[in-house]
């Protein structure tokens, strides 16, 4: 049987070895952070409700279509490398389970709705009490204090909120939804910059703290310049479909095939020329510029049309012209660069068989990030990190079940 | 001690960069990192891209300084001053770059003097698809990686082409990724005195835009189709209705079929009873378990018609009562925010999550999102003006000449 529980203690390599985790965070947002931590070889515990898990394991895709709670991939992607228990945390007595967890660890990471962790006495200032050096990262989606706070809500709201959702689509059309909860991919950088940033000043001068972090606000330092446009001319800049101010060329052109688009950007005369020679059509798309961007854009399509798409990419990549496929999903698990680069790593999991998961976005020269192990089924290690991390015998593990705080 | 000093308090990072460096050295400079711009004569290329803001200077780039205040600036050629960027280097922590500012030559070259110089340094690259391959080479900009990463198919109405989110969003992520990255490897520098490259790919950054993207097509053989207004949420094989015409403007709303858990049950009775009180009670809304197990199952007809009924409901709202209420009694709905709607938001403004910066060179006085998180022990730093370019090259190279650290 794969040891997992050995594996991440005994063998762990990479940047976070040895750091120690415990991980109440749930949905998107907070587990990709834990699990930049995971993967880079730190020992990270995930805790859970058996009561209410992790709401992402209700949510698709299931394997074999078949919805359960360790049958998602969405749930799968975002835990890898991580050990998983579950707990009675509605029960006060939960807190002689995690005591010991809280003082066995070196971060504190969560990501409820804020009130959640007071409740079960776990804020930072309990957290502290048990483990002065204690770092706690606190992320929700509106933050933790404010007329907001207590709203429940999800990456699609945050992305409204935020002003992504807003930017997204036609100008003359309703903003159309960008896919992905979009709050939830952004926050995370942010708050593992945070979290490291506070590991490093812990380091140096043993001080633990709490970084809390609101997800929308970490979204809108997207729109940074907007914002400060908006004050300095009081012009408000929106969604601009395939208008980009600055390149002579811009745009998303049809290709042969069903649904099939590649994006061409030239920001440089040069570029333009390059491609304009690819496509033999140096004089018409001369002509058409000088019409403007539209009639540009179309003379462009109708030119692209009759190509494959991967084909007049790889055209596109020795004239030095930046050109990009739309890429589907099942595009992006046969990309030559991402699987060049390694980006996908399978993973076997004993309900859910194996699975591609996605590597992380860097690459460490001396110190490589591995993902270890597939996702954690619901409570998979309870047993061994009760015994084995934090020290409680058999005795202790039946008394437990029978006060009904362990399955 | 509490509240006193900064989490990166004595780091020293320079940065070499167009979008996404500024944005990597943007996040160091705001957890206390002393981040040194390295420019040529007259200021970097970023300085002059759209859009552009009039200042006290003629016109300056938006994203430039929105993203460039507290930083230092030291105009200085490395090809013409070889042993001058040597100090710089050997006296950083970190040196962060991007493939829109040097080319992969020039960025090797300089690594090379920068790392024989320091080896503890940690060398940050965003670059579109990283290290390691052909790839390496091939010329991307940011909405070519939007679309490389899986994430533009996705955006935009089914009669038209997908479109790009009108942000640069690949090279914003890549540069907080690499700020993130940069901050592990310093970590590992700290501990063991070994320095290192670490790269960032866009493209692999936007993937991670998609989340559950690669999955559904692995398991399910799906591959989800871009919508406006109404598409398949997550994995969905039914078409939701997702933006909402308001009496005034658009909400962000999923009522049913979301496979969100309690929270969106919750939510839908909230609306049902609130529906009610307006005296529309349709069979239809209470047909289906809209929000359960079975969600999975109901027909697209009814995902239609309870849709019809609710946006007939909706409709007679503004935007603003729809927010009132749904913070009140938990609907999961949200404004889909302008510019201006995000510049007044009453939960931005609560948290103090906009600072005032006042750059009497410049003649601007703004307010910039600057509190993206809030750390009990070491605060993100104050804001301070953009520098002009070569704004510290004396105080800089005069204190590294003297061997002392500026």
């Amino acid at each position: 049987m794969n040891d997992a529980l050995t594996l991440v203690t005994t063998e762990a390599s990479g940047i976070f070895a040895g750091l120690k985790v415990a991980d109440f965070t749930w949905a998107a947002a907070g587990p990709i952070v834990t699990k930049q931590l995971a993967d880079n070889g730190a020992t990270v515990i995930k805790v859970e409700s058996f009561k209410h898990p992790d709401s992402i394991r209700l949510g698709g895709p299931f394997i074999d279509d078949k919805p359960g709670i360790n049958r998602s991939g969405f749930f799968a992607d975002f835990h890898s490398s991580k050990l998983g228990i579950s707990v009675d945390m509605s029960n006060p007595a939960a807190i002689e389970i995690i005591r010991p967890l809280i003082e066995w660890a070196d971060v504190v990471a969560e990501s409820f709705r804020p009130g959640v962790m007071k409740k079960w006495g776990l804020d930072y200032a309990s957290l502290k009490a048990i483990n002065p050096r204690i770092v706690m990262l606190s992320s929700s989606l509106y933050g933790a204090d404010g007329p907001w706070a207590r709203h429940p809500g999800y990456g699609a709201q945050g992305q409204a909120l935020a002003g992504v959702h807003g930017m997204t689509g036609w100008p003359d059309r309703p903003p159309a939804m960008p896919k992905g909860a979009y709050s939830d991919s952004v926050s995370p950088r942010y708050a593992l910059s945070a979290l490291v940033a506070a590991l490093i000043h812990r380091e140096k001068t043993g001080e633990g703290q709490h970084v809390e972090l609101s997800q929308i606000e970490a979204t809108a330092q997207l729109l940074a310049p907007e914002l400060l446009v908006y004050q300095v001319t009081g012009e408000e800049m929106t969604r601009a479909g395939d208008a980009k101010p600055g390149s002579v060329l811009h745009g998303v052109f049809p290709c042969q095939g069903e649904e099939r688009w590649i994006a061409i950007e030239a920001v440089t005369e040069a570029q333009f020329t390059a491609f304009a020679r690819l496509l033999e059509a140096e004089p018409a798309m001369t002509e058409a510029r000088s019409k403007g961007p539209e009639a540009l854009n179309a003379a462009v399509a109708a030119l692209t049309a009759p190509h494959d798409a991967f084909a007049l990419m790889a055209e596109c990549r020795a004239a030095g012209v930046p050109a990009g496929v739309a890429n589907k999903a099942s595009d992006l698990l046969e990309d030559e660069v991402l699987n060049a680069h390694h980006h996908f790593w399978p993973l076997d999991h004993a309900e859910m068989g194996r699975l591609n998961y996605n590597g992380p976005a860097y690459r460490f020269e001396k110190t490589p990030s591995a993902l270890r192990f597939a996702s954690p089924r619901l409570g998979e290690h309870t047993e061994a990190v009760m015994t084995r991390v934090l020290g409680f015998g058999q005795d202790d593990i039946a008394r437990f079940k029978a006060e009904g705080l362990l399955q | 001690m509490s509240g006193t000093q900064s989490a990166l308090a004595g780091m020293k990072v320079l940065e070499i960069s167009a979008l996404a460096g500024s944005v990597c050295g943007r996040v160091l400079a705001d957890l206390g990192a002393e981040v040194i711009k390295l420019e040529p004569e007259g200021g970097e290329p970023f300085r002059r891209a759209l859009p552009l803001v009039p200042t006290a200077n003629g016109e300056e780039s938006a994203a430039w300084l929105a993203y460039n205040h507290g930083k230092r600036s030291v105009t200085l050629d490395p090809a013409a001053d070889e042993a001058g960027f040597a100090a710089l280097c050997a006296s950083a922590d970190i040196v962060v770059t991007d493939w829109e500012r040097l080319d992969l030559d020039t960025m090797d070259r300089l690594a090379g003097i920068a790392r024989r110089a320091n080896p503890a340094l940690v060398w940050c690259e965003v670059l579109p698809f990283g290290r390691g391959g052909p790839y390496e080479r091939y010329a991307a900009t940011d909405t070519v990686l939007q679309a490389l990463g899986g994430h533009l198919y996705l955006n935009g109405d089914v009669d038209r082409p997908p479109v790009r989110i009108s942000l640069p969003v690949g090279l914003i992520q890549g540069g907080v990724e690499a700020a993130s990255a940069a901050l592990m490897a310093y970590w590992h520098a700290l501990k063991t005195g070994e320095g290192q490259r670490v790269d960032v790919s866009v493209q692999a950054c936007i993937v991670w835009t998609l989340l559950n993207s690669t999955m559904a097509w692995q398991i399910l053989g799906l591959n989800e189709m871009r919508g406006g207004a109404i598409r398949k949420e997550r994995a969905n094989r039914f078409f939701t209705r997702l933006v909402w015409e308001t009496k005034d403007g658009y909400v962000f709303f999923g009522p049913v079929g979301g496979g969100g858990g309690s929270a969106r049950i919750k939510s839908y009775e909230a609306l049902v009873a609130w529906m009610a009180e307006d005296g529309i009670d349709d069979p239809i809304l209470k047909r289906h378990d809209w929000n359960g197990d079975g969600q999975f199952f109901i027909p697209q007809a009814d995902y239609d018609a309870v849709t019809e009924v609710i946006f007939g409901f909706i409709r007679t709202k503004t935007t603003e009562e729809l927010i009132a209420r749904a913070v009140r009694d938990r609907i999961l709905l949200a404004p889909i925010s302008s510019v201006a709607g995000v510049f007044d938001n009453p939960q931005f403004r609560a948290r103090g999550y906009f600072q005032p910066m006042e750059d009497p060179g410049r003649g601007l006085d703004v307010e910039l999102p600057a509190r993206w998180a809030n750390l009990s022990a070491t605060p993100l730093a104050a804001l301070r003006p953009a520098p002009s370019p070569g704004a510290d090259t004396a105080t800089i190279l005069s204190s590294l000449k003297q061997g002392a650290t500026p």
